[in-house]
């Protein structure tokens, strides 16, 4: 604005005519307002004149958007139509209002976030292998995986509804810990579809950290929990920790003058520490000592993060030179380990180093593989990537196998449950009431009928038939069943808040 | 000296190679000016690089291995002459003629500088044209469609690793980087047991191995890892179902 201010604005303020001979500021003015750009005012144009032409278009008076055309200016028309969600498994109708020009064909737009979580799942053979845990029963872990299944990994709903009959108290990250650990070595010790990259952000995406969490919450609900007065005092506290750096900031450099007047430049430090001694000791020495108290602490820091992690640092010409030459490099094992000549690796053809199946399981693998029509021990190019590749599939067709051998195992258990069942139901055919007294269930009479049905049929068909007679006497035959129909009853609930 | 001495601990180099036959049947007149005149194919067995020069005339061999490979044996069957070949400078291959297929063992001997020993491979001798299922128990076919099928072609790829190899053979090896595999295929791809579905793009010339195959095998491998997870997921849900059962049962048993 002062700049802008020329002699003829004076002038023109004071009402003094305008000068016969216009001084240079008023020509030059004039001579540029006439280019002055649009959007730009007067007296920012005459402080940046015309040189800054990038600036002015910036400055340039901003145009509006032209106002979205909605619904076509006229009246919107809405109609109230039955739409079917297809995320639902009831088939249930509801109303809503739409706009009438809208496809009443299209798919509920919304059905698409009806996302359902990977369930995990495992079998006895698998629990025994991986995840026992003293802390927790096999019939508990599952209780809380139908709940965690249920209530979609709402973890606070979880352990809110967690109530397992004789178990001990668990809080919510008991829970967690025991989900997360469970799907963390599921995934961990299963064969895995993709690459070891994905493999690895899952598995670390289940990472949990009990201590951790116990840690952060206990110091969350003590920062909650503070009273008003602890509040103040904290408040106060600050303000007077500020004050005292502050004091001692001032204190330090009024020393430091202090001491440079004193012991001229050779003291030279623009911050020697306080010293009882004198401040005229030996500067040196104390400076070489404070130094090293300095970097002692910040050492052990500086070399974790400063170290580049040895080796793996390649640079982009050494890896394309390694791969030009077909070279592939690993660390070198401590060289105690390897010395002597006996140990050295001889030279081999990739395709010797084929992996071959564990010989328990080769036979069944040998045709798993093949009906995949892949050759168990061939490859058309024997390759570091096709091998690893290779041994994937071996260990996943082994695992298949595995699996088959417990099923096998379980249907021939059951075969001799049943039988044992049957004979046992024979015998004791004369004294069903007995058999009933245990249940204590409403309809007594029904139920030795229903049970047998029940050993006939699998679980699958006595599940779906369950919560269409869904009265309590079905509670009574075992409580896994009961679980089922609760959980079932229970997602159909949730499908319908949703 | 005593420098190039020392092994390169935790390096491991490879070089791409492939080995087998080209075999083609001789026409009447051929087998007239043999001295067995029961032969019936003129055959090629050879130890060569993975790449092929450009003509497109054989199937690889477009660098000199002889930079690392002092010397290939070829042990051939009993019935032929000096059934030992010993082939000392490139091209590592062998000529002959015959009638029959039968298994070729290959010895490959690197220069001494290596320090390493000899392998050991074979190769069964491939006469007569693969069929779709690419068993030799399959009946020959008649030698007119044989020869309509053209020049039998049985190659296989592999790689040979040298794991921490001197400093001075790692030079030499490096002072001789392979020619990489191209990245297009050019011509035909060749014929593998391990890849049945290969036999129509096998057709029609002398073939070509290609950077392709590789990425190609590791993705047939991968589709048939995720087609076993994918049962295992299923047989996983049964045998849970099926435990449950059993629970159950024994429930009722323990109850009754």
């Amino acid at each position: 604005m002062a700049g802008g201010a020329s002699a003829a604005d004076v002038r023109s303020i004071l009402s003094l005519p305008a000068s016969s001979t216009p001084g240079p500021s008023q020509s030059k003015k004039s001579a540029t307002s006439t280019k002055k750009p649009e959007g730009i005012s007067r007296e920012l144009y005459s402080l940046i004149g015309a040189s800054a032409p990038t600036l002015a278009a910036q400055v340039a008076k901003p145009r509006l958007k032209q106002k979205p055309n909605l619904g076509g200016g006229g009246k919107v028309k809405w109609q109230w139509r039955n739409f079917k969600n297809g995320a639902r498994t009831d088939g249930l109708e509801l109303g809503h209002w739409v706009k009438a020009h809208t496809d009443p064909d299209a798919e509920y737009p919304f059905a698409k976030y009806n996302v359902k979580g990977t369930e995990y799942t495992y079998s006895q053979d698998d629990y025994t292998r991986l995840l026992e845990d003293p802390a927790w029963s096999k019939e508990e872990t599952d209780y809380l995986f139908s709940l965690v299944q249920e209530f979609d990994s709402r973890f606070y709903i979880v352990a809110d509804r967690y109530e397992y009959p004789g178990g001990t108290e668990r809080s919510m990250e008991d829970l967690k810990d025991r989900y997360y650990s469970v799907c963390r070595k599921l995934i961990r010790n299963r064969p895995w579809a993709g690459d070891e990259a994905s493999k690895s952000q899952l598995i670390s995406s289940f990472q949990f950290d009990k201590d951790r969490e116990v840690t952060r919450k206990k110091y969350l609900s003590s920062l909650e929990d503070r009273t008003p007065e602890q509040l103040a005092e904290e408040e106060a506290l600050y303000v007077e920790l500020k004050r005292l750096e502050q004091t001692e900031r001032r204190f330090k450099k009024e020393r430091d003058e202090l001491l440079r007047t004193l012991a001229g430049v050779d003291s030279g430090l623009p911050d020697l520490p306080f010293d009882e001694d004198g401040p005229l000791g030996d500067p040196k020495k104390r400076k070489n000592g404070r130094l090293a108290e300095l970097e002692s602490p910040a050492t052990p820091s500086s070399a974790t993060f400063a170290a580049p992690p040895p080796r793996r640092a390649q640079s982009a010409r050494s890896i394309a030179y390694d791969a030009l030459h077909l070279i592939s490099r690993t660390d070198p094992p401590p060289a105690s380990a390897s010395t002597t000549k006996a140990s050295h690796q001889a030279a081999t053809l990739r395709s010797f180093k084929i992996a071959y199946p564990k010989s328990a399981v080769a036979a069944k693998v040998t045709q798993v593989v093949a009906e995949l029509g892949v050759s168990l021990n061939r490859l058309v190019v024997p390759s570091r990537d096709t091998l690893a590749q290779h041994e994937a599939l071996l260990e996943a067709a082994s695992a298949l196998v595995e699996t088959k051998k417990v099923v096998d195992r379980v249907d021939q258990d059951i075969r001799v449950a049943r039988a044992r069942l049957g004979l046992r139901e024979s015998e004791g055919a004369e004294t069903p009431m007995e058999v009933d007294g245990e249940g204590g269930g409403s309809a007594p009479a029904v139920l030795p009928e229903e049970s047998r049905a029940q050993s006939v049929v699998s679980t699958r068909s006595a599940r779906s038939r369950k919560p269409t007679g869904a009265s309590r006497r079905s509670g009574s035959v075992s409580s896994v069943d009961a679980s089922v129909t609760s959980t079932t009853r229970a997602g159909t609930k949730r499908q319908k808040l949703s | 000296m005593s420098q190039d001495r020392v092994r390169v601990r935790g390096l491991t180099i490879h070089r791409p190679i492939i080995y087998g036959n080209t075999a083609t049947l001789l026409t009447p007149a051929e087998r007239e000016l043999l001295p067995s005149p029961d032969h019936t194919h003129r055959w090629t067995v050879a130890v060569r690089s993975a790449a092929s020069d450009d003509e497109g005339t054989r199937v690889g061999g477009k660098d000199d291995l002889s930079y690392f490979i002092k010397r290939v044996t070829f042990k051939l069957h009993e019935t032929y002459t000096n059934s030992t070949r010993n082939i000392d400078k490139p091209p590592f291959e062998v000529t002959e003629t015959g009638w029959g297929e039968f298994e070729i063992q290959i010895r490959i001997h690197f220069i001494p500088e290596s320090g390493e020993k000899a392998i050991l491979l074979y190769h069964h001798l491939k006469l007569h044209p693969w069929s779709a299922t690419g068993t030799d128990s399959d009946v020959p076919p008649p030698p007119d469609v044989a020869a309509a099928l053209g020049p039998v072609h049985s190659w296989q790829y592999d790689e040979i690793v040298f794991f921490d190899p001197f400093q001075q053979f790692l030079n030499t090896l490096t002072a001789h980087p392979p020619t990489p595999l191209p990245k297009t295929r050019r011509r035909p791809v060749p014929f593998h047991t391990a890849n049945p579905a290969s036999l129509a793009e096998s057709r029609g010339g002398v073939p070509e191995f290609w950077a392709g195959m590789e990425k190609d095998e590791v993705e047939r491998l991968e589709r048939a890892r995720k087609k076993v997870i994918a049962e295992q997921e299923t047989w996983r849900t049964k045998l849970i179902e099926k435990e449950k059962e059993l629970e159950r049962l024994k429930r009722e048993l323990g109850e009754s």
